[in-house]
């Protein structure tokens, strides 16, 4: 069978003053990234010695890899319980997860000490460390999301036969992502384990990598929603919306789960007091579980509103928000270093209180925006929506 | 001098009058700016009300745990622990993503904030004086100290000589010895006459803090193997459903066709 692979121009929208301002924030990212490696972390940023991760670790890392769980949710759904008619819905997601993944690693390059010897982490390595294998994990899902999304690269080069004998193996792969995007996402709150006299006992709790695993599945699927909808606007295409009622059906499940899982565990550890007593730190564990979690459960659960372009979009973008602000929580706002008067004396120049520095917000908007320039292109060169050709589908 | 199986510090907070000396010999010895000391002094004021009144001062740095969380956390290894006690840092391996600072319940490791990628920004922290203790000679900054607020020898030794001083003074010392028991024992013992979260010393219970994750990192190849095999069996049971299902009304079709 012929298909026609070529992708119409759909752009009515004019795509060129956006490229131009993506491209000068990637500039500004570029510009500054050199005079960190230059000059020093501390120039270009607010971190000190009592705040050693700020800004880059929570958006980048922790966020970049929450919303990067559409990618392996999708699988899923698509080839492990075989429910093809979501097949649409992949092929953004696989792409939304690489880039996500790549704009996470091209972010940690900046902000680590000695970049060039990133791949130390493969010949020195220490078992005990949770950051071992998260860059472990990350490492090896880019690879397997690189082989996920390959087939589409190789569609649009006319490449129909590689595309095709990806398509029969691709399985084990399938499998291996699914196995590697749990261990790192779960291993995101593993990363806070060690840090049980830091971190707030509302967020500390051993079972921190179960709350992450469980968030990041409703993560995944309000990034779906997401995206979807946001092609759909921007790129003028048909919008998969009794698709994306169905996901969202499941949304609910997943937060209750969550909500379920989260409040045990605080009643368990006897953390319940914290909950109405400790201002600030409460104020934030109930914004992130109101906009998070009820809110969210409560609109997805209305099937008026799942039904409405516009409601399930906003509505996912509460979930993320919220959930959002949970991985800010649990990586930074929650998190109270060393008590500064006695630790650091101020001869030591170290910034107590942190807030991030304007460059450091700019070179996480410079590698968003390089995320963002390359999913308009392979939108607008690969045939990445594919649902006008159902009948190519993966897994056939 | 006998030879030492586990070195240690012993720092008593009664003693020490805040003078600063330990730091200027530390930099001195080891030849590092003093903005990037690896011992600090904080002087925590003056507590109470006259004519109760207390000054309170701590000596901080490395506490050369018996289970570092450090070394726990840091992906390459850039940490090990000797047997006899100090906690090693390795500038080899490093690559400067700043874990160990999040992970020492102390705030111990500083980073070179300055410093760009060809000058090489690494950690530092107290090392121990390995030049000095293997030659038989104290820390440079136990060397220095005026009131003798700071002194090193043997863990053991140390641990009965605090416990006779708090036994002698019972109005003057806490009736605790930090770092025997916190976080699975520390090599830098510390006594006070104010409370030990008052000089800036976190509550650590016995067990040390790297524990929880150390065991989750345990059960991680195990568990993905099990899910593994779970998610392959999930999607073999759910492909051989959906094709028995398709073969039945493929099935039921012929029939009804042949009708
Ligand atoms: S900054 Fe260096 S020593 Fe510290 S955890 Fe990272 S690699 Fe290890």
């Amino acid at each position: 069978m012929k298909l026609n692979l070529t992708v119409q121009p759909r752009f009515r929208l004019n795509f060129r003053p956006l490229v131009w301002v993506l491209l000068a924030l990637m500039g500004i990212a570029f510009v500054i990234a050199m005079i960190r490696f230059a000059n020093g972390i501390g120039p270009v940023t607010n971190l000190s010695n009592a705040y050693p991760w700020g800004f880059w670790i929570s958006f980048d890392l922790f966020t970049g890899v929450a919303i990067g769980s559409g990618a392996f949710v999708m699988a899923a759904i698509v080839y492990i319980f075989e429910l093809k008619e979501f097949q649409p819905l992949l092929r953004p997601s696989v792409l939304t997860g690489f880039l996500g993944y790549i704009m996470v690693v091209v972010a940690l390059l900046v902000d680590l000490g000695h970049p060039e010897r990133i791949w130390y982490m493969m010949i020195h390595t220490n078992h005990t460390s949770v950051l071992l294998e998260i860059g472990i994990c990350v490492m090896s899902y880019l690879t397997v999301l690189a082989i996920e999304f390959a087939p589409v690269i190789f569609e649009g080069l006319k490449w129909e036969k590689w595309a095709h004998l990806l398509h029969k193996f691709i399985m084990p792969f399938v499998i291996l992502g699914v196995v590697l995007s749990t261990l790192h996402q779960s291993s995101l709150g593993s990363l806070l384990l060690i840090e049980p006299t830091k971190l707030f006992p509302l967020w500390w709790t051993p079972i921190l990598p179960i709350e992450f695993f469980i968030s990041a599945i409703s993560i995944g699927m309000g990034m779906i929603i997401l995206e979807s909808s946001l092609s759909s606007l921007y790129f003028k295409r048909g919008l998969e919306l009794h698709l994306l009622e169905k996901l969202g059906r499941a949304v609910p499940v997943a937060l209750g789960i969550y909500l379920l899982v989260k409040f045990v565990e605080i009643f368990i550890a006897g953390d319940a007091h914290f909950l109405f007593t400790s201002g600030l730190m409460s104020l934030l564990f109930w914004t992130e579980i109101l906009v998070g979690v009820i809110i969210p459960m409560a609109l997805f659960s209305s099937k008026r509103i799942r039904q409405s372009a516009n409601g399930i979009l906003i509505s996912a973008i509460i979930l993320l928000v919220g959930m959002i602000l949970n991985r800010f929580n649990v990586s930074w706002f929650a998190v109270q270093h060393a008590d500064p008067i006695t630790y650091l004396p101020t001869f030591m120049g170290n910034n107590i209180h942190y807030w991030p520095s304007l460059s450091e917000v700019l070179v996480s908007v410079g590698i968003f925006s390089a995320g963002i320039l390359v999913f308009g292109m392979a939108a607008k060169y690969l045939p990445l929506f594919d649902n006008e050709h159902p009948q190519h589908a993966a897994g056939d | 001098m006998t030879e030492i199986k586990h070195h240690a510090y012993l720092f008593d907070a009664t003693r020490c009058i805040d003078c600063r000396a330990c730091m200027v010999a530390c930099s001195v010895e080891n030849n590092i700016a003093m903005d990037k000391t690896r011992i600090w002094v904080a002087g925590i004021g003056i507590k109470g009300e006259y004519p109760n009144l207390e000054r309170g001062s701590m000596v901080y740095h490395c506490m050369h745990c018996e289970h570092p969380d450090c070394m726990s956390a840091c992906p390459v290894g850039a940490y090990t622990k000797a047997e006899d006690g100090p906690v090693i840092y390795n500038p080899e391996v490093c690559i400067g993503c700043r874990y160990c600072m999040n992970a020492c319940p102390f705030g111990v490791p500083h980073f070179d904030y300055d410093k760009g990628i060809i000058d090489g920004a690494f950690i530092d922290k107290c090392t121990f004086c390995p030049q000095r203790i293997y030659n038989g000679q104290e820390p440079a900054c136990v060397q220095t100290c005026p009131t003798d607020a700071l002194e090193y020898g043997e863990r053991d030794e140390l641990i009965v000589k605090a416990r006779a001083r708090i036994a002698a003074h019972p109005d003057r010392y806490i009736d605790h010895i930090y770092g025997e028991f916190e976080n699975g024992g520390t090599s830098y013992l510390i006594l006070s006459h104010i409370p030990f979260n008052e000089l800036g010393l976190p509550d650590l219970p016995a067990e040390p803090i790297s524990e929880v994750s150390e065991k989750v990192m345990e059960m991680t190849i195990p568990f993905a193997l099990s899910w593994g095999a779970v998610l392959s069996g999930v999607a073999a049971g759910v492909h051989l459903y959906n094709k028995n299902k398709e073969e039945k009304t493929a099935a039921e079709e012929n029939t009804e066709a042949t009708k």
